[in-house]
């Protein structure tokens, strides 16, 4: 729904008294348009959400018409009549997403049209949420403190970086379709107290669950049985009887029991829907996997012929055969349980309601795999796929869209001019260098200093060994202290050697000037005296922190060497926004020289 | 690619090639020109398929005069199924290259079972009942009284299939058993007759050994094959076993009661058919005196299993007198049912050879040899003449007869063994009397002699001189390739402790301990934690797998070992383990990842590939002995030590390993393909077992890895995936290349290649 279109029958209405024009309204993501049936009237309508404020609803109720009323900012309004109040509902839902989108695109796209944005209108909801967040999170709620109340970057501008942060707790579905188990959860113990022969199982809807999706025997007998033949506890206390009988593998007594008690012996014998199922599920099998047409074509193993093989005497008699049945294809049905998947949406308290919702999604599944038509030739490319060797062959279709570029040379000149524009804002200042060697001169020049090494030899070092020697003892020296402070231990960092306030300190330091250089250079380049107004607060900001930080470098405590490598990187980029800043400033200054009325 | 191999245009599928390919197609090149047979080992996940189908069909391509003819044997039905995808795969090739002039016919050749589009016939359980509804409305009398009466059923498919007679055609193309039925769907005719008449103008034939191994089911199905085919045997390491199957017949108490049963059966027929229609049966005699050479002029849709030992020489004698009458006949097997219930009642295991059994009937039942072998064959007759359609009702005094035939032809090389019980079980009687083949060479000497080129390949045939012995053949080429990889994408390993350093193993005193038990459940859930996707675990028998699964279900370690991978097993339920599988590939396929526990031996281990992500770790528990107590394997051991100067621990420890080697085998397909394999038994690291392993596996088998615990395999394994998981070059970068592209072929010609791999 948020990501298509709505299209509903409705009547428009210039005023709630108005009969109504009905017509057909469609809503997309960017407007909604109503076409009224008629189409000589004159009532057709184009809005865009874009300059809808807001949405207004009548409740719902008996005797009340299913209204919905759009506000345009303008003032003007719009009302529409539906059918019914779940065709409301579903446009009111639509109606609320579009325009918060809008809200949205409208708020990027005011930031370039230099709009000051402190009018922003705020849901209640969306401030409340923001209120949460800033709850949940003392440090964002720290930034916040420090930036927004401290008036260096507005609400707006503030959260815009976290767009996903809302939207991420926005969207997210608080329900979520859980899977089955690994587990054989059915298959437990029971626990017995000691003294007599007396045990007890304990179950629980899930695994009620698990044996109506693997035993659908089971789950058929209680739909035939309960309530009408037994209650609900002697319907169990009969199937772990069963289980127990089949543990004990003493078959004869198995079938035995089941000639006296036939409602006993439709757990004891075999599953005739799992064997119809899976003679049917047999016929849609990878025929590269087919063992079952393989023994229809063994012709040594002919009753009687070629030789015995391990596991194949134990022959029995076949009025035992259908009471047969081992752990291993417990296991089997088990694992194919799984993985299908949980197939059924209901509440899992009610075991009545869990067996035929399990009994109906089987059905489904039948319905299902006979109209499906194309899982032969699925099956077949499938295995034309399986046929080649991965490695012989180049991959066939890859998974990359190639890249379609109209006019190359546009594109790629373009590019080195971005490459240039940046390159000079980084470094201005510093003189492209320049050179008029032509190529031959350049190569010739190299080709002689190779030949005269390969002559000489490298006789000068080209660093003095005295200056290398200082460098690595510098450098062992700190490596070495480093690891005296730290210890041996890895997997400490650093800032837990420092004492604590230090440490926080750092920390907050970090955290805000992260965040004052996201902005700062997500307002370059500037184009409007907005960002322009917004780069010199940030710029403030900045120098206000980094006084501290230097003090806290030079500042003398053992941990001196430590602080200041930290503190080191953060400086660094610092003074980057600092050049950039002021590279711009001078750029801009220069440029006004020419065009006295540029802002 | 196109190449050349000397005078011969190879057409190959794809763009790259491995150079063990192309050096063993230019071996087979060498074993087709020299006309004779060749037996060839090449480590699986090199493409031995496509190499061997690539090289033939251009062979025949390049020399349209010569009448070569591919017959590609396939272990099971799956196998056929993807030998013919990849020939699909090389025929468009070929006919994108070559257009008309690649025109070929290939198909897949099966029981009815398989291939049957008649929705009343193949719904039946088995294939014996299957064959059985097929013949009841395709019989040729039954047909007959369906013109005369319309309201006895046929099959339309046959009676369309018969109407279009010289018509019904198979258009060039390759058929997978699927594709047949699709067709016969399309046109309305029986793709099993179908197929089994375009047999004889197909170019490749792709069928199950059987077809060609088997004297019951070879003597209707390749009689007319031309002997400038090529005959392939793939995967054929177990050839010697099936060769053994095919000749063996093992008789209990239900097939003599059985067989009493259809005996009374057919004499009540032949009373029916003296009262009414006496002069069937003087023709059938009459028929008999001039021997049973008609057979070949059957109705296609009268043939069925024909006789167990290859027939040429019986078909052309006169039938003996005493058992050309229908009577006389039945009367003579009854006696011989009565022969055998006799010899079931003994207390005391016997053994004896064909002659002293044969000697013994003629003394007590007065049945002689040469009556015995006509039996099965005038079994057949009398079956025919009676008019009997439900044959799937009468395999009991088949088996009967299949087991006189036999009896009566071979002197040598069986055993005749009696057991009152099984060893196993002593106290329940089931006495079985087994005729059990030692010789695999009598099965494939037809084959041998009648095809002037067969072809013996696997991935696991060492030791090599082993196989000419035991089929007794003499190669024209005999050749072992290794395995040039891009990366050490195969990490064998050897585990001979727990965790805890005790020694595990499946030998028979350590077997069933539970700490043994517990220490591979431990190296399972260590695995299972650390391997993404597949694993695959390989136990020494299904008792075994079934105690130990239930001894970690008790323990507790089952449940941790879901916690972390779907398990699935293979049963001797051929359904349930077919689907076990198909869940376990989707259960890859969608990343949760699964287990699947199987048997060495079985099945599964037979043909299933777990390649990619399907397996990329096997775990082999225990070493796969055959049950040494069984009188069937002493017997043949013994005919070995006898026969061949073959020893007893020798010839065991071979069987082992090559079954081993097989299963872990499985986890490879191509360079590309990484897998790990475990060896978890002490026994493992003697060199007199080890040395067994086909060369490719000992080959990265590093002797760091050759007495590992538990968690120094789970560091291996960690440091296996992690490297395996890098990008690399594919081409084998500047060292060895290890993929060669057409212009490599062209630049290093076909002469230098060879010394430049190895």
């Amino acid at each position: 729904m948020a990501d298509g279109q709505v299209v509903k029958r409705a009547k428009y209405k210039s005023s709630i008294k108005d009969p109504g024009v009905p017509g057909v309204l469609t809503m997309t993501r960017e407007k909604c348009v109503f076409k009224p049936s008629d189409p000589s009237s004159t009532a057709k309508l184009n809005i865009e959400f874009k300059s809808i404020k807001g949405h207004k609803f009548t409740k719902e109720g008996s005797n009340k018409h299913a209204l919905l009323n759009i506000t345009q900012d303008q003032g003007g309004n719009y009302i529409f009549e539906f059918n019914s109040f779940p065709d409301r509902d579903v446009c009111r839902e639509f109606v609320a997403t579009a325009i918060a989108s809008s809200v949205e695109a409208g708020r990027t796209g005011s930031e370039r049209s230099a709009v000051p944005l402190h009018n922003e209108q705020l849901s209640t909801a969306e401030m409340e949420r923001r209120i949460k967040l800033l709850q949940e999170d003392s440090e964002l709620q720290k930034l916040h403190k420090q930036f927004v109340i401290g008036d260096i970057l507005s609400e707006t501008e503030f959260w815009a970086t976290r767009m996903k942060l809302l939207d991420d707790k926005a969207s997210r579905k608080p329900k979520q379709r859980v899977g089955l188990k690994s587990d054989m959860i059915f298959n437990v113990k029971p626990s017995s107290d000691g003294q007599s022969n007396r045990v007890t199982f304990n179950l629980t809807p899930e695994i009620i669950h698990q044996i109506f999706a693997e035993k659908p025997a089971v789950r058929q007998a209680y739909l035939n049985f309960v309530p009408i033949k037994m209650t609900e506890k002697d319907f169990w206390t009969k199937y772990w009887r069963a289980e127990y009988l089949h543990s004990t593998k003493n078959i004869v007594a198995a079938a035995a029991e089941a000639a006296e008690d036939e409602e006993l012996a439709v757990f004891l014998k075999q599953d005739d829907i799992l064997v119809n199922e899976a003679r049917r599920k047999i016929r849609r099998v990878d025929p590269t996997l087919d063992m079952e047409a393989d023994e229809g074509d063994d012709y040594t193993h002919l009753p009687d012929h070629g030789l015995p093989r391990d596991g194949s005497k134990d022959v029995m008699d076949s009025q035992y055969e259908q009471y047969r049945r081992s752990f291993l294809q417990d296991l089997n049905r088990h694992a194919a349980v799984v993985l299908e998947g949980r197939a059924i949406d209901v509440e899992l308290g009610d075991t009545r309601s869990v067996a035929e919702a399990l009994a109906r999604s089987k059905q489904v599944e039948l319905a299902n795999e006979a109209s499906d038509g194309n899982v032969n030739q699925e099956r077949l490319d499938r295995i034309s796929r399986m046929a080649e060797i991965e490695d012989l062959q180049a991959p066939r279709d890859h998974p990359v869209a190639p890249l379609s570029i109209k006019d190359p040379r546009d594109y790629f000149d373009s590019q080195q001019a971005n490459a240039l524009k940046t390159f000079g804002d980084t470094l201005a200042g510093t003189k492209q260098m320049t050179s008029d060697l032509s190529t031959s001169e350049a190569y010739g020049s190299l080709r002689e200093s190779i030949s005269e090494i390969k002559a000489v030899g490298l006789r000068a070092p080209i660093v003095k060994p005295e200056v290398a020697l200082k460098v690595l003892n510098g450098l062992n020296q700190n490596i070495s202290s480093t690891k005296y402070q730290i210890g041996k231990n890895a997997h400490e960092s650093v800032l837990d050697r420092l004492p604590k306030i230090t440490r926080d300190e750092l920390l907050l330091h970090w955290t805000s000037i992260q965040e004052l250089l996201k902005h700062f250079w997500s307002s370059y380049p500037i184009t409007t005296t907005y960002l322009y107004t917004k780069v010199g607060k940030l710029k403030d900001a900045m120098s206000k922190i980094y006084p501290k930080l230097r003090d806290l470098k030079e500042s003398q405590s053992d941990f001196r060497h430590q602080v200041s490598l930290l503190v080191q990187p953060m400086l660094q980029a610092l003074d980057a926004a600092f050049a950039h800043y002021d590279a711009d400033l001078q750029k801009r200054s220069a440029k006004s020289g020419e065009r006295p009325n540029g802002f | 690619m196109k190449f050349q191999i000397e005078d011969v245009t190879v057409y190959f599928p794809y763009d790259h090639i491995y150079p063990e390919q192309h050096a063993y197609m230019v071996e087979l090149k060498r074993a087709l020109d020299a006309k004779g047979h060749c037996l060839l080992e090449m480590p699986t996940g090199t493409g031995k398929t496509i190499a061997l189908l690539s090289l033939i069909t251009s062979y025949a391509l390049s020399k349209p005069s010569s009448l070569v003819k591919l017959l590609y044997c396939t272990r099971t039905v799956h196998e056929m199924e993807k030998t013919l995808g990849e020939l699909k795969l090389l025929h468009r090739y070929q006919r994108l290259h070559l257009g008309d002039a690649a025109r070929t016919l290939a198909l897949g050749l099966s029981s009815r079972k398989n291939l049957c589009i008649n929705p009343a016939v193949v719904s039946a359980e088995n294939r014996d009942s299957v064959d059985a509804g097929c013949r009841k409305l395709t019989a040729s009398w039954v047909r007959a009284l369906a013109v005369e009466n319309p309201n006895i059923p046929t099959c339309q498919f046959y009676e369309d299939y018969e109407k279009a007679a010289s018509d019904a055609v198979l258009p060039p193309g390759v058929y997978t058993l699927q594709d047949l039925r699709a067709f016969g769907k399309e046109k309305g005719w029986c793709p099993y007759f179908l197929a089994r008449h375009m047999v004889q103008f197909a170019n490749v034939v792709v069928y199950s050994y059987q077809y060609l191994l088997d004297p019951k089911v070879a003597g209707i199905i390749s009689k007319e094959m031309q002997r400038e085919s090529v005959v392939v045997f793939d995967e054929a390491h177990n050839i010697d076993n099936v060769c053994i199957e095919a000749l063996s017949v093992s008789v209990r108490r239900q097939t003599l009661e059985g067989a009493t049963r259809n005996l009374n059966k057919m004499t009540q027929e032949i009373q029916r058919f003296k009262n009414t229609d006496a002069g069937r049966l003087r023709a059938e005699y009459n028929r008999l005196v001039d021997g049973l050479a008609q057979r070949g002029n059957l109705p296609i849709g009268d043939t069925w299993l024909s006789n167990p030992v290859l027939p040429d020489d019986i078909l052309k004698q006169a039938v003996p007198g005493h058992i050309r009458k229908a009577e006389s006949f039945v009367s003579l097997l009854r006696r011989l049912v009565q022969y055998l219930k006799g010899r079931l009642e003994t207390e005391n295991v016997e053994k004896e050879g064909p002659v002293a059994f044969v000697g013994s009937i003629n003394a007590q039942v007065g049945i002689d040899q040469k009556t015995l072998r006509f039996c099965y064959d005038r079994l057949h007759s009398l079956m025919l003449t009676l008019e009997i359609t439900d044959t799937d009702e009468f395999l009991h005094i088949q088996t009967i007869c299949d087991f006189a035939t036999l009896v009566g032809t071979y002197t040598r090389g069986f055993s005749i063994i009696i057991e009152p019980f099984d060893e196993r079980m002593p106290h329940i009687p089931d006495p079985v009397l087994q005729l059990s083949c030692h010789d695999a060479s009598l099965a494939i000497k037809p084959v041998f002699e009648r095809f002037q080129s067969v072809v013996i390949t696997s991935g696991t045939l060492s030791p090599i001189d082993l196989y000419p012995r035991l089929l007794n053949f003499n190669p024209v080429v005999s050749r072992s390739f290794t395995m040039s990889l891009t990366r050490d994408c195969i990490c064998p390993m050897v585990l001979t402790r727990g965790s805890d350093q005790l020694p595990v193993s499946t030998k028979f005193d350590l077997r069933s301990d539970p700490g043994v038990e517990r220490n591979y459940g431990r190296l399972l859930l260590e695995m299972v934690s650390v391997v993404p996707d597949g694993i695959v675990c390989f136990f020494v028998s299904y008792s075994y797998m079934d105690g130990i699964v239930n001894s970690w279900n008790e323990t507790g370690i089952l449940k941790e070992i879901m916690q972390h991978k779907l398990v699935f097993i293979e049963t001797q339920d051929v359904v349930e383990t077919t689907l076990a599988l198909d869940n376990y590939r989707k259960a890859c396929d969608c990343g949760r990842g699964a287990v699947f526990f199987s048997v060495a031996r079985g099945k599964v281990a037979e043909g299933i590939d777990f390649d990619r992500h399907y397996g990329r770790l096997v775990i082999m528990f225990g070493v796969p002995f055959q049950y040494t107590l069984s009188r069937i394997l002493l017997a043949r051991l013994e005919y070995l030590r006898e026969t061949f100067q073959i020893k007893e621990g020798d010839f065991l420890t071979f069987d082992a390993l090559r079954q081993a080697a097989q299963c872990v085998g499985r986890v490879i397909r191509s360079k590309a393909d990484y897998g790990m394999m475990i060896f978890a038994d002490k026994r493992y690291s003697r060199h007199d077992k080890r040395s067994k392993l086909p060369g490719w596996i000992l080959s990265h088998l590093r002797d760091a890895h050759l007495n590992l615990s538990t968690d120094m395999a789970v560091h291996i394994a960690r440091e296996f995936l992690r490297k395996m998981a890098q990008p690399y070059d594919k081409t084998g970068g500047s060292g060895k290349k290890t993929l060669l592209s057409q212009e490599d072929l062209e630049k290093v010609g076909n002469g230098s290649l060879g010394e430049m791999l190895f």
